[in-house]
């Protein structure tokens, strides 16, 4: 008898203990979420800030949040004393062709290792293994080069090298979106006449377009945020970027941090914007070209 | 696929070609021009001034400052690398349900990866700042710390600041790719586990960490790879300082080659740094693979 009447309050207080695990885990998670938000945008809240505080509450107080007042002087000085606008139009040129020329390169020879296993596991493997050097390994004999073909301090040259760096990326995550597309589609164009290009072109490409998307993005927020070889290949404002552009600050000024953190602002908000409007393709591209 | 005519394999040899010729020339030519630099005595203005065997070799191996930088890099790359894929597996996790947390943690998980390197390291050299820095801020105001500190002035305390930059941008993107691991998990072996009897901490440890194993572990190579390039946050937080105790490779290689102008010598040490990078990652590879034939699908 005991247990007939027992058994109903210890399933109760089990379904109760199991809800409070549910709600704690809830509040557990949402606390980690926090955190993290803190971790992550403190900097980027300090950026901001910084560059709204007058010079010289930068230079005594620690503090995140201005206590004097808000002050426009950084953002004016910013863009008195280096030329903003040459930089972040320089980084513009050069993501843009850059992605351009990766994307041309990236997407036919992606396609030709995948559906017809031109150039065998050698190839690929030789493409995706170049993303093992770091740049400056390279930065020597490309410096040489360019020099050789006129191409130094020239956007072109700086686009040239951030494709040969963004290449395995794209590559691998052209391959990969190119590896959904089931072949019985493109024999099916095959048969109808459709020669490998026509049917990468108007079919495949298509049908990748959310993968192209992201690829493209990745491209361009790489070749945005390069330094090393822009700081190699670069060395006047005709074709400066705006990483170099930032790292000029701390040499010809001091350490005039906000005038820094406006110009950085200035040069992180197009690419957050662009995140943004993008986010899922970038979210979908990172996480499929990434794993498999 | 099937047989391919004569016409559609010139076509096909068509796509590659761009492919082949990049490589040839921004990979095949600077190795053969690297080497032949690093047995020549050059200079930026004026390589191959005399041919001088293995000297640079000798050298580059003699060098203290050279081997303290690989020995820096690969302390700084596998720091991070344990780091953040722990934390952002851990994370990924937790946050695996589908939920408000989760989504909202996703796309805030975009930001860092996306932020110039250039431009966090400089607000990061204001948040570690001696005087007015707001870490030293915080952390006296609140009596954690007595006095300030100078984060970035201290040797073996600046690699660790320069390490948290590195944490800070990169762990929401192991944190992404751990998501889509865990999304690409089989459901069978859970209702299996599920009707033995097994409960939630044994269905972690016998079913999810096995299966997850091989793509975490492809995400922690590919971290280390892009850690070993780490230039960019030394370039703008410590310039290799204070001495030479955050002086890593890429850093160094680019002094002697682009500030001291001894590019014979710096091609020297970039091939004995690539053969060093080849073997790790042809052994981390060989650990991955039998990882996927043990636990993969």
């Amino acid at each position: 008898m005991t247990e007939h009447t027992l058994r109903p309050t210890v399933y109760q207080r089990l379904k109760l203990s199991a809800q409070l695990v549910r709600t704690s885990m809830h509040v557990v998670r949402w606390a980690i979420v926090g955190l993290l938000l803190a971790f992550t945008l403190i900097p980027l809240i300090f950026m901001l800030t910084t560059s709204l505080k007058s010079p010289i509450e930068i230079r005594v107080s620690g503090n995140l949040f201005p206590t004097e007042g808000i002050f426009w002087v950084n953002w004016e000085r910013a863009f008195r004393n280096v030329p903003l606008p040459s930089y972040l139009l320089n980084s513009l040129i050069v993501g843009i062709v850059s992605t351009i020329m990766t994307l041309l390169v990236a997407l036919p020879a992606s396609y030709a290792f995948v559906r017809f296993r031109t150039g065998g596991r050698f190839l690929p493997s030789w493409i995706l293994g170049t993303y093992i050097a770091p740049p400056i390994v390279i930065s020597i004999p490309v410096f040489m080069l360019m020099r050789t073909a006129g191409l130094i301090d020239r956007p072109f040259g700086l686009a040239l090298a951030h494709m040969v760096a963004n290449l395995p990326v794209a590559t691998w995550m052209l391959m990969d979106f190119i590896r959904t597309v089931p072949a019985e589609i493109e024999e099916a164009a095959q048969i109808d006449g459709a020669s490998p290009w026509g049917v990468l072109v108007r079919i495949v490409a298509p049908l990748i377009l959310p993968g192209l998307v992201a690829t493209a993005i990745i491209c361009l927020i790489l070749s945005w945020n390069e330094f090393l070889f822009a700081l190699v290949l670069t060395y006047s404002i005709r074709s400066q970027t705006f990483p170099i552009g930032i790292s000029e600050f701390q040499g010809e000024h001091g350490l005039q941090f906000g005038e820094i953190s406006a110009a950085a602002l200035t040069g992180i908000l197009p690419m957050y914007i662009l995140a943004m409007f993008f986010q899922r393709y970038l979210i979908h591209g990172l996480t499929r070209g990434g794993i498999k | 696929m099937h047989a391919l005519h004569r016409k559609t394999r010139w076509q096909v040899a068509w796509m590659v070609l761009p492919a082949i010729l990049t490589l040839l020339f921004f990979s095949l030519y600077p190795l053969l021009y690297s080497l032949a630099l690093s047995l020549s005595d050059s200079q930026l203005a004026r390589p191959f001034r005399a041919f001088v065997a293995f000297k640079n070799y000798s050298d580059a191996i003699a060098d203290s400052l050279f081997r303290s930088s690989i020995e820096l890099t690969f302390i700084y790359a596998f720091g991070v690398t344990l780091i953040e894929t722990a934390i952002g597996f851990g994370l990924a996790l937790l946050l695996n349900q589908e939920s408000g947390a989760s989504r909202f943690a996703r796309t805030l998980g975009l930001l860092p990866f996306i932020t110039p390197p250039v431009a966090i390291a400089a607000i990061w050299r204001l948040i570690y700042d001696p005087s007015s820095g707001l870490l030293n801020h915080y952390l006296v105001g609140s009596g954690i710390l007595e006095q300030n500190v100078a984060f970035l002035g201290v040797p073996g305390l600046a690699l660790a600041s320069i390490m948290l930059v590195d944490i800070w941008q990169w762990t929401p993107f192991v944190f992404l790719l751990s998501l889509a691991v865990l999304a690409g998990l089989p459901h069978e072996p859970y209702e299996a586990a599920a009707v033995d009897g097994a409960n939630p901490w044994q269905q972690f440890v016998h079913i999810t960490l096995p299966l997850c194993l091989p793509g975490v572990l492809i995400i922690a190579i590919l971290r280390l790879i892009g850690a070993m390039k780490v230039f960019d946050l030394v370039f703008m937080l410590t310039f290799g300082g204070p001495g030479s105790s955050t002086q890593v490779s890429s850093f160094y290689i680019y002094k002697v080659a682009f500030q001291q102008f001894k590019t014979g010598y710096a091609s020297a040490m970039t091939i004995i740094l690539i053969v060093v990078l080849t073997i790790l990652v042809t052994l981390l590879i060989g650990l991955y693979r039998r990882a996927q034939q043990r636990f993969g699908p």
